[in-house]
């Protein structure tokens, strides 16, 4: 089929498609064990776990820098591996790390971006000033990019992966690395992209506040494969409004078999190290407490809050996304 | 190809857009970027010069009083030493440039450039742009601080058209393998130990200061496999020794202009096979 039939994408056609993607490194390393999924024009997909769950090497082969060894990915109706180019022009991505020439102005780094991407000249100068007094850069545009402060870098990457206007634009870890209110301020940024252009996201991230603030949906990734797939609030709406996490002085395997055996924890429940984490599911905290207490189990801290996505990456995978 | 562009631009959505940039303008936009990193560190342009100016406005002098008898083809020595010392500039000058291509991955915009919808060769021909432009202007400096010396040259149309071909293909043959080994040498430090055996090892053995037939038998045939030799013969025959006497050392055929071609032809093809080399390993690098 011609690629501009297919590049044309219509109405309900994914800007992501991803089907049976697999990487496996040379040495035999299974980096990502054939996955699949889709994101669907302008909404933002979080590729959610901890260094080693295979979001990097996923967002490699989106980008084309990584080949991937079987199965297939499309952007906006391009296949990654036979298209590459075309791929690329409709997507930008910001890095995980500090990809800049940090010797040239951040004016010039755009500029370099929107002559690669092969936008006209006289908009990518409209351009680059909106994005530049939108980011807050306009100030320091004519500095060497190396004397900007790590917010501002990262702000000045994302201003360059939004000159050419992708359909597709990768978040890699976009606040790692950054200090608190640093990474807030980056989150407002980036929460605020949407709103302004719809474009298409695809985002990785280990915390989990970012997932929840930024994506429609989330994909959990563990060990090369994805376990959990949907939107934030149906994924910890599994495990309910409230749990009891309670921290046990010895054999946890042995207090959780008893909580089931009494009806006190359902299968979602689960255990890591000394601590058993268990979704109420309407039931009282205190009824459930007493409950436990009469039991003989000793607990040495309580704690009853609302669940989280890394409750619901723990229940998955029985390790901590900060891991 | 233009069915692809025109698509993409479609699907980009964006007002007016051209869609993929050609290859001669993108090439451009490259090039253009390499030049503002360089200019920004002078040092990659000014030290590859500051030694063999040493050797041209100093030491080749000096070597010339000790040597008093014409050089080679009647030349006089310290001519001989100056055109000799291209042989040294051209490589230095290569690979000092191939250090920005290990800036650029280690912490320059690298990866940014491999997400760029642009043929990756497209980036390694770039950089080799700036490199021919960069050499060329500090031979024609070195040659100037020569003739301002005293030196004399005796230029005509077709040997400088030898003398241009020659320093040419020899650029595009150093900066390619700088190129090489700055996408398979994982540090700066190994980059910079390895560089006087790629860049001055060649140039003592070459017939810089002295006829190759000077040298030990075998090692004047080594010196004959030597694109280095090829060159400093190729740029001798143009400006300096119209009688060859170099290509004549590495060929012994009765006509010149065979010889030259020859060894025109030998650079060429080193400077393609290399070339190639080097894209294939840059962009095999870029994808892992």
């Amino acid at each position: 089929m011609p690629a501009e039939l297919r590049a044309t994408t219509g109405a309900g056609e994914a800007a992501v498609e991803v089907r049976g993607l697999r990487k496996i490194y040379p040495g035999g390393v299974e980096a990502v064990k054939g996955i699949d999924f889709q994101v669907a024009p302008g909404e933002v997909l979080g590729l959610l776990g901890p260094n080693g769950a295979g979001k990097s090497t996923t967002i490699g082969m989106l980008t084309t820098t990584i080949k991937p060894t079987s199965g297939s990915a499309r952007l906006a109706g391009f296949d990654v591996a036979r298209e590459p180019i075309a791929a690329r022009l409709v997507s930008s991505v910001v890095f995980q790390d500090s990809v800049l020439d940090k010797a040239l102005t951040g004016r010039r780094n755009l500029e370099l971006h929107a002559r690669l991407w092969g936008i006209p000249a006289s908009y990518a100068a409209r351009k680059i000033t909106e994005l530049a007094g939108a980011f807050g850069l306009a100030e320091v545009m004519s500095r060497p990019a190396g004397s900007y402060s790590g917010g501002q870098r990262r702000r000045l990457e994302i201003a360059r992966a939004l000159v050419s206007e992708p359909r597709v634009l990768f978040l890699d870890e976009p606040t790692a690395g950054l200090d608190t209110r640093i990474r807030y301020e980056l989150l407002d940024l980036i929460s605020g992209l949407r709103s302004r252009t719809g474009m298409t996201t695809v985002l990785t991230t280990h915390y989990l506040d970012e997932a929840e603030r930024l994506c429609d949906r989330v994909a959990v990734m563990h060990r090369g494969t994805i376990v959990a797939l949907d939107r934030p609030g149906t994924l910890l709406a599994s495990l309910g409004g409230e749990l009891i996490e309670l921290r046990v002085a010895d054999n946890p395997d042995g207090a959780l078999a008893a909580l089931r055996s009494h009806g006190l924890a359902s299968g979602d429940a689960f255990a890591v190290g000394s601590t058993l984490t268990v979704p109420l599911h309407g039931h009282s905290a205190r009824d459930t407490l007493t409950a436990i207490a009469s039991l003989g189990i000793r607990a040495e801290a309580v704690t009853t809050r609302k669940p989280t996505l890394d409750d619901i990456y723990l229940q998955l995978t029985g390790s901590r996304l900060a891991a | 190809m233009t069915t692809t562009t025109a698509s993409a631009a479609t699907a980009l959505g964006r007002p007016g857009a051209p869609g993929r940039p050609r290859g001669l303008a993108t090439w451009a936009t490259l090039a253009g970027r390499r030049i503002s990193l360089s200019a920004h560190t002078p040092r990659e342009i000014l030290a590859p010069l500051a030694t063999p100016l040493l050797f041209a406005l100093v030491i080749a002098p000096a070597l010339a009083k000790l040597i008093p008898a014409a050089g080679p083809g009647g030349a006089d020595y310290s001519t001989f030493v100056i055109v000799g010392t291209v042989g040294l500039l051209i490589p230095l000058t290569c690979t000092f440039a191939g250090i920005g291509v290990i800036v650029d991955r280690a912490s320059g915009a690298r990866r940014e450039l491999l997400a760029a919808p642009v043929p990756r060769s497209l980036i390694v021909l770039g950089n080799l742009a700036v490199a021919i432009a960069v050499s060329l202007l500090q031979v024609a400096a070195l040659v100037v601080a020569g003739w301002l010396r005293g030196s004399h040259f005796h230029a005509t149309a077709g040997g400088v058209g030898w003398f241009f071909g020659g320093v040419l293909t020899f650029t595009v043959f150093m900066y390619s393998v700088a190129e090489v080994m700055a996408n398979r040498i994982p540090t700066q430090e190994e980059y910079v130990g390895l560089t006087p055996v790629v860049a001055i090892l060649p140039w003592f053995l070459a017939g810089s200061l002295f006829p190759i037939t000077a040298l030990p038998g075998w090692l004047a045939w080594a010196a004959r496999i030597l694109p280095t030799t090829h060159a400093l013969a190729l740029l001798r025959y143009g400006v300096l020794d119209h009688t060859g006497a170099g290509l004549h050392n590495i060929w012994g055929f009765t006509s010149t202009t065979t010889d030259a071609a020859l060894s025109l032809l030998v650079l060429g093809a080193w400077a393609v096979v290399v070339t190639a080399a080097a894209i294939h390993v840059f962009t095999r690098s870029a994808v892992t």
